[in-house]
């Protein structure tokens, strides 16, 4: 854990801040006051994010560092378009969700700059992370609804979900088609940089074993769901867990050396 | 979506390397699903060495290679390391005098070799780029001692940390890799069928196959080695994922607006 004392590193901790505090406030019944922290908060990540672009000068969604904080900056709108497109809640959770993901970005990974490797300058490298990364917010804010449901007492009316469950698989249902495209345009990318549309990397792998969880999430909610609403939220919940995997383990740990690793 | 899936698993298993070998032996097709080749600069070859059976296999035309190159990013660096772990990572810029400890004075970039050789002549040793086969890339270096007193040394980028006993600095030539370009002629009977210059991302499709830039001489840059990969399934695959994209996208995204919209009229 280092504290990056840059303009780089200000500028996310002032994002941390404003997310931490709207989270704070708005659990104390500020909800005036969460709202403007929380867009302090996203200004602050759009302006670290806008001036690490423009320090590296190129897209960045290089590395681990970049699609963190990337991560903390789509966490806004995408919260704006869930509660006003969707009419899904959860603006505590995009707090809270912001704030964690910043926090690595801010402590953890490395902020060296680096230049794009040949394998990375491609079309394709801009709209592959960047619709994983969407589908991941995406993915985060429904795992946060199921959390939200399981650990909700009243259990469902009848035969009705409660709102939460169905939120989250309105999110789902967003999340799922970014994250199928992400995994197109990686396969597509894989066949122009390295002659195989399929690898067997350990990212590659994840990647899939998330997909066809969300698969059988979908699946299993169309034939069971109505009467094991819980149980729909688990599926929802373990998706994250193994996205999580796909983003961090795969590219931490020593474990898995693949053709990602140069992601860290 | 559940068609453009199947779709894939098909094209995927049409072009394996199993459906391959049973074309051949079924049909006496002679494709291959994938091969190594090595081509040296100026030369045409049109003989493979397949991955999976070691076999050297012929292709129905040979492949030039016009040229060979590497491009990198600028700046180039200069790596200069000191006693206590000091280490300075200096962008290269000829002429420019960069200042160091006070120990150890300062140094100045004074030309940059490609290849870089000496010459004996007489009592002399000449640093030259020589012209011919060969690569080592290195820059000539003015030192400042605190004293004033100057002295010529050299930093190479294959023999990084490069310093002598007496010498108080271990000095490097650190270049990052932008690109690998393989300018490439396709040839048949004599004609040009086809040309193009390969690089990372940027295949050559001809004959059923791709043409992949994938390794390359480290240590003359005289050959490039390029890969290749049969065609086949590809086109089964790319419209799997086209249905499983448009699939998904219109189950989860579209149907639901147009029944909103239908609802609303």
């Amino acid at each position: 854990m280092a504290i990056k004392y840059t303009t780089q590193g200000l500028l996310i901790y002032a994002a941390i801040a404003g997310y931490l505090l709207a989270f704070i406030v708005s659990l104390l019944g500020g909800k005036k006051a969460g709202r403007l922290l929380q867009l302090l908060g996203f200004i602050m990540a759009l302006f670290a994010l806008a001036y690490r672009w423009y320090h590296v000068g190129h897209i960045p969604l290089q590395n681990l560092f970049e699609v963190f904080l990337a991560l903390g900056t789509a966490v806004y709108p995408l919260g704006l378009f869930c509660r006003y497109v969707l009419r899904t809640p959860g603006r505590l959770a995009d707090m809270l969700i912001g704030a964690v993901v910043l926090f690595p970005a801010g402590f953890f990974f490395s902020a060296r700059p680096l230049q794009l490797p040949p394998a990375l300058q491609s079309w394709l490298f801009g709209p592959h992370v960047a619709v994983y990364v969407l589908a991941y917010v995406f993915m985060a804010k429904a795992a946060c609804h199921a959390v939200a449901h399981i650990a909700s007492r009243t259990p469902p009316p009848g035969d009705e979900f409660i709102s939460t469950e169905q939120s989250a698989h309105k999110m789902i249902c967003v999340g799922f088609p970014l994250l199928t495209l992400g995994l197109v345009l990686g396969s597509c990318w894989g066949k122009l940089a390295w002659g195989d549309y399929w690898g067997w990397d350990p990212k590659e792998l994840w990647s899939l074993a998330s997909w066809l969880l969300y698969v059988g999430y979908f699946h299993f909610r169309s034939m069971f769901g109505r009467k094991f609403a819980r149980i729909n939220c688990i599926w929802a919940i373990t998706g994250m867990a193994i996205i999580v995997i796909t983003m961090l383990w795969v590219n931490l740990s020593r474990l898995f050396a693949g053709l990602h690793s140069y992601a860290v | 979506m559940h068609v453009g899936a199947i779709s894939v698993l098909a094209g995927a298993m049409w072009g394996s390397s199993v459906a391959h070998n049973l074309r051949e032996k079924l049909f006496a097709t002679r494709k291959f699903q994938t091969a190594q080749m090595v081509i040296y600069e100026q030369q045409a070859e049109k003989h493979v060495v397949s991955e999976i059976s070691g076999k050297v296999i012929e292709l129905p035309f040979s492949i030039k290679l016009k040229d060979f190159r590497i491009k990198y990013y600028k700046p180039e660096y200069l790596h200069i390391q000191a006693s206590g772990d000091r280490n300075w990572l200096v962008p290269v810029e000829i002429g420019n005098e960069v200042l160091l400890d006070s120990d150890l004075g300062s140094i100045t970039v004074l030309r940059s070799f490609e290849n870089f050789r000496i010459k004996i002549d007489g009592d002399k040793r000449i640093a030259i780029d020589a012209n011919g086969p060969g690569s080592n890339p290195a820059l000539e270096l003015q030192l400042k001692d605190p004293n004033g007193n100057t002295t010529t040394r050299y930093a190479f980028e294959r023999f990084t940390a490069h310093a002598r006993p007496e010498d108080k600095l271990a000095l490097g030539y650190y270049r990052i890799i932008r690109d690998y370009i393989s300018e490439l002629q396709i040839i048949k009977d004599g004609k040009i069928l086809a040309e193009k210059s390969i690089e990372v991302n940027h295949p050559l499709h001809f004959g059923g196959y791709h043409f992949y830039q994938h390794s390359y001489d480290s240590e003359n840059k005289q050959y490039t080695v390029l890969m290749v990969v049969s065609d086949s399934g590809l086109g089964l695959v790319y419209a799997g994922y086209a249905m499983l994209c448009i699939g998904v996208f219109q189950h989860f995204w579209l149907k639901d607006i147009f029944k909103k919209k239908r609802v609303a009229s």
